[in-house]
């Protein structure tokens, strides 16, 4: 493992390398192939501005280790939010039940773990503050329809600390800053909202006057335009999904089902497709660690593997799932540096990074004029995927009916359900305009929820069931 | 209980004026996975964490830390009390009434394993492998049979500044079977099937498996239907999924949001009269029970819908205050509604052109309208019979104007579920499909 910036130690933890190595051995003293610590110290700041005023705060903190012993593809975990020598030892003990048939194996002296990024400073509540009240002012004043906000800043700074039974390991810092804005606008008796986000793994200077201004513009038009918006009714037509968050599509319909953990048991609908023609030559599909500042960003990965870019679809062909080290070792691969975990409290899993659909050659214009009748698909709220099936469904916020080739009548709060692999053989078209939604997106698996991003240029769907 | 008095004297130490509510909490949890035959996961945890939001003149800052050694502790005060100077004031945000906590006089709510931390995992593991063989022997062919075992046990000691003191404690085990099959046409369906109690020795340790796997192969060959009306049976496990936005529409929050489709409802009758729902929490022996809620204010049990009126809102101290309205409670605990006398099965046999949907795959329902769509899987009934599962298909609709159209009551609760909801039948129920 590299020294990225430098080998000094966090002041986070007071364990020697020495005392780690003690509890890995712990961990290993009944069979394993395999052991890591996990050490981590998150605090969590929050301020909300609703009802006109900066009234409440939260602060989180979070302090303990996990352990964990793998053998094989079974795991032992064990964490404590006491990292005394004692405690820890006790957790190894019993991360170590699990059955293991190997000796124990031999733990090389502990590197020093190098520190792979400076701590970023977190925003000054007072800070943190006006800027809440300067967002408030500013939402009255682009639309007076505007009768409630809601705006709220978040910060994490996890500061972790990682060592393994191959003797390597790493600490870095890992700043997380949300704004989130929602609204709600009335006209005429009725009421609608909307909402829009930005989350960034870095400090608080991506939210600049431009910034704010462009999400508020973004989330009052969203809003206002549901007013004029119907739903229509349903049936299987085609779909254009357009750039941005309709890259949901990529996250929950493909992305879950390449993660190699549902490969390993056989429950994905892509399990013994590597290498096979799944869609079209003209579609690569990507999930990228190394997108600068991204939510889905990884300079390591929670087992130590380097972040890195990973073409799960290569010019149509299923080129490579998303791996941690169980699934890799399963495999006899080299994983991805897909192990991820919520904190501590979790044992790692393969899990998506920035997932997204590289661009195509063909303008937005010209896929919105094939169309003879269908749906123009503009924004998402949220998707849920049947991993087994691939069947999935994605919740549209707004969109508008396409007849003729041109977007006619604004459409709103209309399902696209459809299953995952067929959509991929589906896609005729994709569009020249690859846009990474940066929205605040968080994903849920097993009980964790992590930072993720995905992406997607303007692509046509022949037939999607829209109801 | 010492990090709570160190906290406590802390808070009147740094700023005599502020009212604070603490809750310390220990938590005790198992975790045992087995695929195939082959144990996948164990996991064990213990954890005691602090919980506190202060009230400052009427700033209100919440703050949680599990790192509890006294010196961390005092920062992690100073700090809160520090930030939450710092935020304007809103003078809704007071503590309960003093005169609306309970006063500790209730007998044991028999809701609490003791025994469950200090069981040998050894044990808890037995049971696993024991359902896990069964899935196993009952279908081979399965691509996965997965066993999940979990426990938790929670105990929470409250300090609250303006007068209460409490102890609660509840325990729960959860055995679940996840079973996954293959189809001709390369499909991999998979279903599962769990039962909960709070105490171990209840847990039956035959059956479950094979309710997964029937249920996982059920749904071999599911394609979407035709497009259109039809009756929906709605399961029971996912009843409650559907009564949500009726229960989050009924929130203080909500409410003064202007986010609420009930606002202006109470007391009208805005659900079918066969609809009679109440919130019981103080049943000794079930899920939920609890003699005070999260403010420290005493339990009662509420009727929420009487022959399908509206008959209470939820809301707590704070929203109270914002609307000018008098409290009630923060939420549910345990819903008890009023059943059928029907099995599932008779309402089956009872059905035509009727869909059973028994489980929702996303969707969405606004929360200022009720105009709701979500994405189902289930199976299409012609004459009593099932003649096909059903998959990539949607229900729309006004949440309101669906749960009006309940025509009959399964009688198939379970009593171990927090929310105790039979199976439902509704008329014209929009299906979006082929």
């Amino acid at each position: 493992m590299q020294n990225d910036i430098s080998t000094s130690k966090t002041e986070h933890f007071s364990l020697t390398e020495k005392e780690l190595h003690s509890i890995l051995s712990t961990a290993l003293s009944r069979g394993g192939e395999y052991a890591d610590i996990y050490l981590e110290d998150t605090r969590i700041s929050s301020l909300e501005l609703q009802d006109e005023t900066v009234s409440q705060a939260q602060q989180v903190m979070l302090y303990g280790a996990g352990i964990r012993v793998v053998q094989g593809t079974q795991t032992g975990y064990a964490y404590t939010m006491d990292i005394s020598p004692k405690a820890m030892h006790q957790a190894a003990r019993f991360a170590s039940s699990v059955p293991s048939t190997s000796a124990p194996i031999e733990i090389p002296a502990l590197k020093p773990t190098p520190l792979l990024t400076q701590e970023v400073p977190m925003l000054e509540p007072v800070v943190s503050k006006s800027i809440l009240l300067t967002i408030n002012k500013r939402a009255h004043e682009i639309s007076p329809l505007v009768v409630r906000v809601k705006a709220n800043i978040a910060q994490r700074m996890q500061n972790i600390k990682f060592i393994c039974s191959d003797g390597t390991g790493f600490s870095d810092h890992r700043p997380r800053t949300t704004l989130f804005i929602s609204i709600v606008v009335q006209k005429d008796g009725k009421t609608q909202m909307g909402f829009g986000s930005r989350m960034y793994q870095r400090g608080a200077e991506f939210i600049t006057p431009e910034l704010i201004e462009e999400l508020l513009q973004e989330t009052v038009r969203q809003a206002l335009f549901l007013f004029d918006a119907k739903q229509i009714a349903g049936g299987e037509m085609p779909v254009v999904l357009a750039a941005g968050s309709s890259g949901i599509l990529m996250h929950e319909a493909i992305g879950h089902a390449f993660e190699a953990d549902f490969i390993r048991t056989g429950e994905s609908i892509f399990t013994g497709k590597l290498g096979q023609q799944i869609c079209d030559k003209g579609i690569t599909i990507v999930d990228d660690g190394t997108l600068p500042y991204d939510a889905g960003m990884l300079r390591y990965d929670d087992e130590g593997i380097p972040g890195q870019r990973t073409v799960l679809v290569d010019k149509g062909i299923l080129n490579s799932y998303l791996h941690d080290r169980i699934s890799a070792s399963h495999f006899g691969v080299q994983s991805t540096g897909n192990g991820r975990r919520e904190s501590f409290r979790h044992m790692p899993l393969p899990r998506m990074r920035s997932t997204y659909m590289c661009a195509g050659d063909a303008t937005e214009e010209d896929i919105i004029h094939s169309v003879k009748r269908g749906i123009y698909a503009q924004t998402f709220t949220n998707g849920q995927v049947q991993i087994g099936a691939g069947d999935f469904t994605f919740f549209m916020k707004n969109g508008w009916l396409i007849e003729d080739g041109r977007l006619t009548t604004p459409l709103r709060d209309m399902n696209i359900i459809g299953n995952g692999p067929q959509v991929l053989q589906h896609i005729s078209m994709v569009g020249n305009n690859l846009r990474i939604d940066h929205s605040a997106g968080m994903c849920g698996k097993g009980g964790q929820r992590v930072g993720v991003s995905q992406g997607l240029p303007t692509v046509l769907v022949d037939k999607l069931v829209v109801g | 209980m010492e990090q709570l008095n160190i906290a406590a004297e802390e808070i009147r130490h740094i700023c005599p004026n502020a009212d604070f509510k603490l809750v310390l909490m220990n938590n005790h949890e198992d975790n045992i996975i087995i695929r195939n035959g082959q144990i996948e996961k164990m996991m064990h945890a213990s954890a005691t964490s602090l919980a506190m939001n202060l009230l400052i003149e009427g700033r209100d800052g919440f703050f949680y830390t599990n790192n509890l050694t006294p010196a961390a502790l005092k920062a992690f005060i100073h700090n809160a009390i520090e930030t939450t100077r710092l935020l304007e004031p809103d003078e809704a945000r007071t503590l309960a009434d003093p005169s609306r906590y309970y006063k500790g006089d209730g007998a044991d709510l028999q809701n609490f394993d003791a025994t469950l931390s200090a069981i040998d995992p050894s044990k808890k593991l037995r049971l696993a492998k024991q359902n896990n063989q069964e899935g196993m022997q009952l279908s081979p062919d399965l691509i996965s049979f997965q066993t999940h075992y979990t426990d938790r046990q929670h105990q929470a000691y409250y300090l609250i500044s303006n007068g209460f003191q409490g102890f609660e404690q509840s325990s729960r085990c959860t055995l679940t079977s996840i079973a996954t099959a293959e189809s001709e046409d390369g499909q991999h369906p998979a279903d599962g099937w769990g039962e909960t109690r709070i105490f171990l020795k209840d847990m039956p340790s035959e059956g479950i498996a094979r309710v997964a796997i029937d249920r996982t192969l059920r749904k071999i060959g599911s394609r979407p239907a035709s497009s259109g009306q039809y009756r929906m049976i709605l399961e029971s496990p996912i009843v409650g999924s559907f009564l949500q936005p009726i229960l989050n529409a009924m929130n203080g929050q909500y409410l003064h949001g202007k986010m609420s489709f009930l606002a202006g409802k109470l007391h009208q009758q805005i659900l079918s009269p066969l609809v009679s729902i109440v919130d019981d929490p103080l049943i000794p022996g079930t899920r939920g029970a609890c003699y005070f809620d999260y403010d420290g204010v005493a339990t009662q049990r509420r009727s929420l819908f009487s022959k399908g009126v509206l008959e209470t809102f939820f809301i707590d101290t704070v929203y109270a205050n914002k609307l000018g309205i008098p409290p009630t409670t923060q939420g549910i605990h345990h819903l008890v509604m009023q059943c059928g006398s029907k099995t599932l099965q008779q309402l089956i046999a009872q059905a035509d052109n009727t869909i059973m949907v028994t489980d929702f795959n996303g969707g969405n329902c606004d929360p200022s309208t009720g105009n709701f769509s979500y994405g189902i899987e289930g199976f299409l009934i012609q004459n009593g019979v099932i003649v096909q599962p059903v998959s990539g298909m949607n229900i729309t609709g006004n949440i309101l104007d669906v749960w009006q159209r309940v025509s009959d009551l399964g009688n198939d609760i379970d009593p171990w579920e927090t929310e105790l909801l039979p199976s439902i039948v509704f008329e014209d129920v929009s299906f979006g499909g082929l």
